[in-house]
């Protein structure tokens, strides 16, 4: 079983993505949309966070290149499309609203 | 056979309303019969927190709420350790006798076992 | 404004029907409630009346039908806590029309 957690809130001043990080599972994916795109910006405890684990880690084309977040190449940036596909790839999505 | 729900709580109880929309999608889902579970998470497990008063700001009484959750059929209740850890609760000393105390990856395990989850 | 006259009261109702206000209630408010449902408040009626009660009392809200079976079924016994007799004794609609003559709000989880 694998789930896809989308993240859409800015990893600074809030927890989700701790508490996320916490609770994936090895088959998991990650997928940052809106604020939470800025937990690529580099040298952040968030983007240590991130690229300290293997994991499956997408983000929202437009939101990252809106905000000039340069996507490392440990993640993997998608479009509208792509997040579609990657949702029916896994049995469920939580999103953290 | 329906599919199954969990609700992830992660607000605290006073601050708004994302305490008490969790808890309405759980009492929904459970008068219907839903196989339904509830995890208190971050800051959603101050709802658990001891001798709350919710007539201090003049509200519903979200805790007495939750203690209604079996008599809705809801019986599978779990709250994160670490998050109660965290916040200097004492997990024998929590709000919801049923609700059970989960380690990091035991949520890992409980998130896979239903078919759909929403975080609030 | 909907209002309920009891003795030389008037109790001020919601559109339906539904005490506005919960303090109002008493057993002639409810006896009075349930004339308006053509319903005559036996024992087996009033029994029910104080546990939605003390559900309220409670858990501070007002049980939707399988609640309130269960809760009834572990008070008075599954010969009372179950759906035929509970909606006997309220025209087919128990959590929606006792909660009504029990003076608790509207439930909200009945649908």
């Amino acid at each position: 079983m694998s789930t896809l957690h989308v993240l859409s809130h800015s990893p600074f001043g809030d927890e989700r993505l701790t508490s996320c990080l916490r609770i994936l599972g090895n088959d998991d994916a990650l997928l940052l949309s809106g604020d939470a795109a800025y937990a690529l910006q580099p040298g952040t405890v968030p983007f240590t966070a991130l690229s300290a684990r293997r994991l499956s880690i997408y983000v929202l084309v437009e939101d990252a290149e809106a905000r000039g977040i340069e996507v490392p190449d440990w993640a993997c940036a998608i479009d509208y499309p792509a997040f579609v596909e990657l949702s029916i790839h896994h049995d469920k999505v939580n999103s953290w609203l | 056979m329906a599919k199954s729900l969990l609700i992830i709580s992660r607000q605290a109880p006073w601050s708004g309303p994302g305490a008490r929309e969790a808890l309405d999608i759980v009492l929904a889902g459970g008068a219907f019969d839903l196989p339904i579970g509830l995890l208190f998470l971050d800051d959603g497990v101050f709802q658990l927190a001891a001798r709350q008063n919710a007539k201090a700001l003049q509200q519903k009484d979200l805790s007495a709420n939750l203690q209604a959750l079996p008599m809705f059929g809801v019986e599978e209740l779990f709250a994160c350790g670490e998050s109660i850890a965290q916040r200097g609760l004492d997990p024998h000393a929590l709000a919801l006798e049923e609700a059970r105390v989960l380690a990091s990856a035991d949520i890992t395990a409980l998130i896979d076992r239903y078919d759909q989850v929403i975080t609030l | 404004m909907n209002a309920l006259t009891v003795g030389t009261r008037a109790i001020e109702l919601d559109k339906d029907g539904f005490l506005v206000d919960l303090s109002d209630w008493s057993n002639d408010v409810a006896s009075a409630l349930a004339a308006a449902e053509d319903i005559e408040l036996t024992a087996e009626h009033w029994e029910v009346l104080e546990l939605l009660r003390s559900f309220y009392a409670e858990f501070q809200l007002s049980p939707a039908t399988r609640p309130l079976i269960k809760y009834t079924a572990l008070k008075l016994g599954p010969e009372k806590g179950n759906s035929l007799h509970l909606n006997r004794l309220f025209k087919g609609t128990p959590a929606k029309l006792a909660a009504k003559l029990a003076g608790l709000p509207k439930p909200t989880n009945c649908l």
